[in-house]
């Protein structure tokens, strides 16, 4: 039973496997020189074939079609084949894609080939094939990187030439570029090449022909040890061959050849720390730093550019230029940056420049402060630092805030308006002691405030003692005869030792203060007269008697003996009595 | 005959310095700034100085653009005669040299108003005015112990405790413009730019960079290090040495 089971299933098979469609390679793994054939079997006659993109390889030819039909015992079979030769590009492992063919409306697809490609294999040539070529590709064609120098500087310019030796005996019809050198952590240039030009010269101690293919000037922007990835370069030459043709000249093969200038290491050294100035923008070369404002004199409202610029040789398109430190009320656009820089064999060259727009505000003078640009210079080794001058900008008059309304009376007259002004020094001065003590917190100051408070209490102490003295009585009295007798009887008391004069005086003193007290003239003056005047004034009798005894006496005595006792006691008297009369008059 | 020697000796002097002052003036005129600096430096070495002597100083070095010794010198001449016009002017020109815009905050309130009112005079001022008014009160007390009647009695009472008010007031003001005086210390940077930290060390990151010729007022002081504040009220501290006090 299992049997006829298994023969119905193989039988089904053939009827299953109607269409194939496959794809072949004649190798899955070969060398990066060598080739490779794929092709397409189907078995039926499709259409539409639709090849796969080959990626990494390059069709050198195909595609070919070859269709074949076989009666072979009454059973035919049918093929149709889509030949390709490829030559792959890159190591590694490729994948030949699916193909496509429609067949009865249907899509068929091809499984997805891998192929691993692997170094470059010597081929052998067979020496006994005429065909073959005299002389291998290998030895006689060679592509060269030359670099200028293998330890720079960062940002010292280098230069990579390129160039492909080739001997005489073979020709070159054509080269296409497979990898691109890649400048990683350089900035790099090219230099364009017009045409192509062959040049004879010396390599491996022998003569060749080259070609420079490609100049680049690179400038390494950092430290340590950097590669330059390889020029790859497919050549197709042509080789001579041991062959003649029929005039004895010798033929030629096609080839194929590719060569590689090789990966190249720099190792770039970073510039010296010792000595970097500050404000180093990374200038390696050798420049020159100018400054220049247009004008330095300007009115209100023009603007002035201030031209900062570095010319010279070196990695002019590399660093930053200084700005400029101006005073705030100077409004400063951003500035312009131009650049004229040829780049040579040797490197750039040319001059860079910032321009600057200024416009002053105000009137008055402004200044540019002096700018400082380092670099490094490579043929001394150490860094090197350009100073420009300060710039003073002087703006002559400034906007005046008085003067924006235009009044226009005649104009003749030549109107001086108030404006903003430096003032001239001051010719006068009182100079000062510059350690003036503070009379504020001085001892002298406390007492000066406090003196005013401690004169109350003195105040108070004196008026109180005033009042004092003014009810002491009999004080008062004594007080009051002295003054009186002082007033009157100055006189009298002078004269005191000499009799008459001294009566003389006396009578002549009270008779003036009856004078002065009841202002009477010396003709009314009579005793009677007096005594009712004063006794009018409400003096006491007694006192009134006894003045005009005094009086009476003083005529007496003047002419009588009279001791010096009797003197002083009518001195003493009259004292008594005026005062008496004073105090009641 | 010492004492005569001494008195010769500081009139000479005074002389001096005075003619210094005339001479600089005279250079200043001819437009030999640098010599005039040198005879105005002369008078403040003799210890002697005044506003006008500031003034023309500043205006010396304003001619040589030197930008932070024209403005130290106009601050010391305003500290000196703060209301001057010419003063004020000029340093507006001087500060037109600097690189730094650093804009004032205005003050407002009650504090500003007490300020502006103990302002208007020196603190030393204020003193001798309290000293009037301590001696008017004295006369009142007399005119008040002593007069006859009552009304002027009365009027010489109500004086009397004006001036003692007055005098308070004065004393008062006094006080706080010391007080002002002492704690208020404007600089001026003097390095063409310095970097203000927010810490008082070398490692300290840069919060701002002031430039030549920025006022800035002194807050604290510690080893080196001084903290100083922009008229902005921004903060940090910068190296003394950066810096010249003005009082």
């Amino acid at each position: 039973m299992k049997k006829y089971i298994l023969l119905l299933l193989i039988s089904f098979q053939g009827l299953l496997a109607q269409v194939q469609f496959e794809a072949k390679v004649s190798r899955n793994t070969l060398g990066l020189n060598e080739r490779l054939r794929v092709d397409f079997i189907m078995n039926v006659d499709g259409d539409n074939f639709v090849q796969p993109n080959f990626e990494g390889f390059r069709v050198i030819a195909g595609p070919s079609q070859q269709i074949s039909q076989s009666w072979i015992n009454g059973r035919s079979s049918f093929e149709k084949v889509y030949s390709y030769f490829l030559l792959p590009l890159q190591k590694g492992n490729l994948v030949i894609r699916q193909a496509v063919i429609e067949f009865n409306g249907q899509l068929y697809k091809t499984a997805p080939v891998r192929v691993t490609v692997t170094n470059p294999v010597q081929q052998q040539a067979d020496p006994n094939d005429p065909n073959a070529p005299q002389i291998s590709a290998d030895n006689n064609i060679y592509l060269v990187a030359d670099i200028s120098k293998t330890n720079p500087y960062i940002n010292e310019p280098i230069t990579v030439v390129y160039k492909l030796y080739f001997s005489y005996n073979i020709g070159i019809t054509n080269w296409r570029e497979l990898n691109k050198p890649k400048y990683n952590d350089f900035w790099s240039q090219n230099i364009d090449i017009k045409q192509l030009v062959a040049e004879e010269g010396m390599f491996k101690g022998q003569r060749y022909r080259f070609v420079t293919l490609r100049k680049t000037v690179l400038y390494p922007q950092k430290s340590g040890k950097l590669n330059i990835e390889p020029l790859s370069l497919d050549i197709d030459v042509q080789l001579p061959t041991n062959r003649r043709d029929m005039f004895g000249r010798v033929m030629v093969t096609e080839g194929n050849k590719r060569v590689s200038a090789g990966t190249k290491t720099i190792n770039v050294k970073a510039l010296p720390e010792a000595g970097k100035p500050e404000g180093f923008t990374g200038a390696v070369g050798n420049f020159d730093f100018k400054v220049t404002p247009t004008k330095t004199n300007l009115k209100n409202g023009e603007s002035l550019d201030l031209v900062v610029s570095v010319s010279g040789k070196g990695n002019l398109k590399l660093f930053d230029l200084p700005k400029p430190v101006a005073p705030n009320s100077l409004e400063m656009y951003d500035a312009v940056h131009k650049e004229n820089v040829d780049t040579g064999l040797s490197g750039m060259m040319g001059k860079i420049s910032d321009s600057y727009t200024i416009v002053p505000q105000y009137k008055g003078k402004y200044p540019i402060k002096p700018m400082q640009f380092s670099y490094f210079d490579l043929s001394s080794g150490t860094y090197k630092t350009i100073s420009s001058n300060e710039i003073m900008i002087n703006v002559l008059d400034g906007p005046t805030a008085t003067n924006a309304v235009a009044s226009n009376t005649g104009g003749n007259k030549n109107k001086i308006e108030k404006s903003e002004q430096f003032k001239f020094i001051k010719l006068k001065t009182e100079l000062l002691p510059s350690q003036k003590e503070d009379f504020f917190g001085s001892l002298w100051y406390y007492l000066v405030l406090i003196l005013p408070f401690l004169m109350v209490p003195i105040v108070i102490v004196f008026k109180k003692r005033k009042e004092a003295l003014a009810g002491d009585v009999t004080g008062n009295r004594i007080r009051m005869n002295n003054r009186l007798a002082k007033k009157y009887l100055s006189e009298a008391k002078k004269q005191i030792n000499n009799k008459e004069p001294f009566y003389v005086a006396l009578e002549k003193a009270m008779h003036n203060f009856l004078k002065a007290k009841l202002h009477i003239e010396t003709s009314e003056m009579s005793k009677d007269n007096i005594q009712e005047l004063l006794l009018s004034r409400n003096a006491n009798p007694e006192v009134v008697t006894d003045f005009i005894a005094l009086t009476e006496n003083c005529e007496l005595a003047r002419y009588a003996p009279a001791s010096s006792t009797s003197i002083q006691n009518d001195f003493d008297k009259a004292v008594v009595i005026i005062s008496e009369l004073e105090k009641q008059i | 005959m010492k004492h005569l020697v001494y008195i010769f000796l500081f009139i000479t002097s005074f002389v001096f310095a005075q003619s210094g002052f005339e001479k600089g003036n005279v250079l200043y005129q001819k437009g030999q700034y640098e010599q005039a600096v040198q005879a105005y430096e002369s008078v403040l070495d003799n210890h002697q100085q005044s506003a006008e002597l500031y003034f023309n100083l500043g205006n010396c070095y304003y001619k040589l653009n030197k930008v932070a010794p024209a403005i130290y010198n106009y601050e010391k001449a305003l500290v000196l005669h703060p209301e001057d016009v010419d003063i004020a002017n000029n340093l507006k020109f001087a500060q037109k040299l600097t690189i730094d815009e650093v804009k004032e905050v205005p003050k407002v309130g009650f504090a500003k108003l007490l300020r502006d009112f103990t302002g208007m005079c020196h603190y030393n001022t204020w003193a001798w005015i309290s000293v009037v008014f301590g001696l008017l009160f004295l006369v009142f007390f007399i005119g008040y112990y002593f007069s006859p009647t009552t009304v002027s009695k009365r009027i010489f009472f109500f004086g009397m405790f004006v001036w003692i008010l007055c005098l308070l007031v004065s004393v008062g003001a006094a006080i706080f413009e010391k007080n002002h005086f002492v704690n208020e210390r404007p600089a001026i940077v003097f390095e063409e730019a310095a970097e203000v930290k927010n810490e008082p060390q070398k490692a300290s990151p840069a919060t701002f960079v002031v430039h030549e010729g920025t006022k800035v007022f002194v807050e604290e002081t510690l080893g080196k290090w001084k903290k100083i504040q922009l008229t902005d009220g921004t903060e940090g501290w910068i190296e003394s040495q950066a810096i010249r006090e003005v009082k």
